[in-house]
């Protein structure tokens, strides 16, 4: 395997790689390299390049970072941490100075800020997926966040995506990142770059989380928004890091990771549609256990087999093992047009066994999980991977891995517990 | 840099009646011209035909414009004063860095050529011809750029002082005057949507090269 044509082309790739730069190239080539070898490379590789990779996905704040994330799941190269750090970072664009604030605002509205505004602070006050987020108040007073997209990034997105395929087609045909896979990547970022679409999200999420007292969803105006401008009502709460900070005790921490987790079950197992971007940013937490959730760019809906799927597997209170579980599983590729392959229905089996841990299917008023513990973060993070490593995962799975990935960990950073089976069991 | 680049091309602008609707018929000129040149094209406009769009006689044109390049060069004066006068009328633009006011400048540029595409693009041809009156080597062309770099040196200068033998202070202007070529080359060949290409491009280049220019001068 020293010097297959792949590897030649892994390499020059990884050379001309100058998105995601040497990690995405490395992605690449290990995922032919021996294991040894692939080791050996990873210990020399982390200390290198696990600083820069960070700060340049940053830098890049664009499409890359999603891919890197998705692709290190399918290759099992990064070290969970990261991973899950990965999953509630941003997709940031580059910041926008007050003056292309003005054009982009003016191309895309007609209008300078100013003039369509009462007032409009030209200084951000948070990064958003694509953009940035201006504080502004409406005629007759009302406080809104306009968000701002950077110009051009859906065609940058595109052609990164088109780069990424020529690169990546030995990987495509060999079926470590399956077609399916980028296809439903490109999807998922490529309408994140509609705000129009964003809008829908928003509206679609405000109506159907009603139910949910302790959520709040802004409005969106559309008189002053486009697909590159959003305009919508201001969403009071603090950041993850913030709440944190100000020493929130053990009961209110507990209480909203409860309801956290009652909000990804609820859209999950009722809506069969989720908010599939679980980075920090886009929730604000308060101390009467409010949460504002905002950014909906990335919503991703389930299809009906999937969920019915999903609805059997939790709480299975049968063995992992029976053949009534295989079957369960072998249905859920059937729907798919394809077959259960023996390498994932293991992983499967042995993912399953792992959130049974979490998700005892026995009836208990008591249980709580307890997420301060890490290991179970990191036992998921290698269950996902191995799965992933099958090439055989089903890409429905591929955001909700990513945002269950999300939750777990700010779970986990708010140290908390979670009567995890009474939640999912009220919308079986 | 001490003295003031001129915002405007010297002409007389104080007006009295008589001039007013001289710039009222010079106005009319113009822009009958460089719709022509918009819609037909520079090389098969004819002086005869901007008088006929103007309504008026072909000799008033050449009353206020030997040839149709004078014409054309009179719409890229203007076009700098524009950008001058935009960047030097924004008081938000006062305590700016200096990539955000070399932004303004060049879009402002754009902007203002933005309803001449197609004519800039053939104008850019012309100014490559040594014997045109557009043509980068005319004296009231060479002029012109060396105004607007002036303007260029200046804001530099206000943004980052420069030391005594400085070699970037000349290298700098002339630099920026073959990025802003690239600039109009890629604008007039960007297929984007509302030209968001030459945005990004723009403001990533600037940032770059200012971060570059402010290292050199460190």
């Amino acid at each position: 395997m020293t010097n297959t044509p792949t590897r030649r082309a892994f390499k020059a790739a990884s050379i001309g790689a100058n998105i995601a730069g040497s990690y995405l190239g490395y992605v690449l080539q290990s995922a032919f390299a021996g294991k040894t070898t692939r080791e050996q490379k990873l210990k020399t590789t982390h200390t290198r390049v696990a600083r820069k990779v960070r700060d340049e996905m940053l830098l890049m704040r664009g499409p890359a970072m999603k891919l890197g994330q998705t692709l290190s799941l399918q290759t099992g190269i990064l070290p969970e941490e990261t991973l899950a750090e990965l999953a509630t970072l941003q997709m940031q664009a580059p910041g926008m100075h007050p003056s292309l604030v003005r054009v982009q605002v003016k191309t895309s509205l007609g209008k300078e800020p100013e003039e369509i505004f009462e007032t409009f602070s030209p200084k951000p006050f948070a990064a958003a997926s694509l953009g940035q987020v201006h504080d502004a108040t409406i005629r007759g007073g009302k406080r809104v966040a306009v968000k701002i997209q950077y110009p051009g990034i859906g065609e940058t997105i595109e052609s990164d995506f088109k780069w990424f395929r020529t690169i990546t087609k030995p990987a495509q045909v060999s079926g470590h990142i399956p077609k399916e896979a980028i296809d439903e990547m490109e999807r998922q970022i490529i309408a994140e770059t509609d705000y129009k679409r964003e809008a829908d999200n928003i509206d679609f999420f405000k109506k159907k989380l009603a139910p949910l007292s302790f959520v709040e969803v802004p409005d969106v105006f559309r008189e002053y928004s486009s697909d590159k401008v959003l305009t919508m009502t201001f969403v009071r709460g603090r950041h993850l890091e913030q709440f944190l900070a100000s020493g929130p005790s053990q009961k209110v921490r507990n209480q909203l990771a409860t309801n956290l987790f009652d909000l990804y079950y609820f859209q999950l197992l009722n809506l069969g549609a989720f908010h599939a971007d679980p980075h920090w940013g886009n929730y604000l937490f308060n101390d009467d256990c409010t949460i504002g959730l905002v950014d909906f760019g990335c919503a991703k809906k389930l299809s009906k087999p999937a969920l019915q799927y999903l609805k059997g597997v939790y709480l299975y209170s049968g063995s992992r093992h029976s053949a009534e579980f295989r079957r369960l599983l072998e249905t859920n590729y059937e729907n798919q047009g394809k077959k259960l392959p023996r390498a994932a229905y293991r992983a499967l089996v042995d993912f399953a066994e792992e959130y049974r841990k979490v998700y005892p299917p026995e009836k208990d008023k008591q249980f709580v999980f307890d997420f301060s513990d890490k290991t179970f973060l990191t036992n998921y993070i290698r269950h996902a991977t191995n799965l992933f490593r099958t090439k055989h995962v089903m890409t429905d799975y591929i955001f909700m891995a990513r945002a269950e990935m999300g939750l777990y960990n700010t779970l986990h950073a708010l140290k908390a517990r979670v009567p995890t089976s009474d939640i999912v069991r009220k919308y079986l | 840099m001490a003295t003031k680049t001129p915002a405007k091309t010297s002409k007389a602008r104080k007006p009295g009646k008589r001039a007013q609707s001289k710039q009222a018929i010079r106005d009319r000129i113009v822009k009958a011209a460089l719709t022509l040149f918009q819609t037909k094209g520079f090389d098969t406009t004819t002086t005869k035909a901007i008088a006929r769009k103007a309504g008026i006689a072909e000799g008033t044109v050449f009353n206020y414009f030997r040839t149709k390049e004078d014409i054309a060069l009179f719409f890229f004066e203007e076009e700098v004063d524009h950008a001058i006068a935009a960047v030097r009328d924004d008081l938000r633009l006062r305590k700016a860095p200096l990539e955000e006011k070399l932004f303004k400048l060049v879009h402002s540029q754009l902007e203002f050529l933005a309803p001449y595409e197609r004519f800039i693009g053939a104008a850019l041809l012309h100014a490559l011809n040594p014997a045109s009156h557009l043509g980068a080597f005319s004296h009231r062309a060479q002029q012109l750029r060396h105004r607007y770099l002036a303007f260029v040196a200046e804001l530099i200068e206000d943004s980052s002082p420069r030391r005594k033998n400085d070699a970037l202070s000349w290298l700098v202007p002339e630099a920026f005057w073959i990025y802003y070529l690239g600039v109009l080359l890629f604008w007039l060949y960007d297929t984007s949507k509302d030209k968001q290409h030459t945005l990004a491009f723009l403001d990533r280049s600037l940032n770059v090269g200012v971060s570059f220019l402010q290292t050199g001068r460190r």
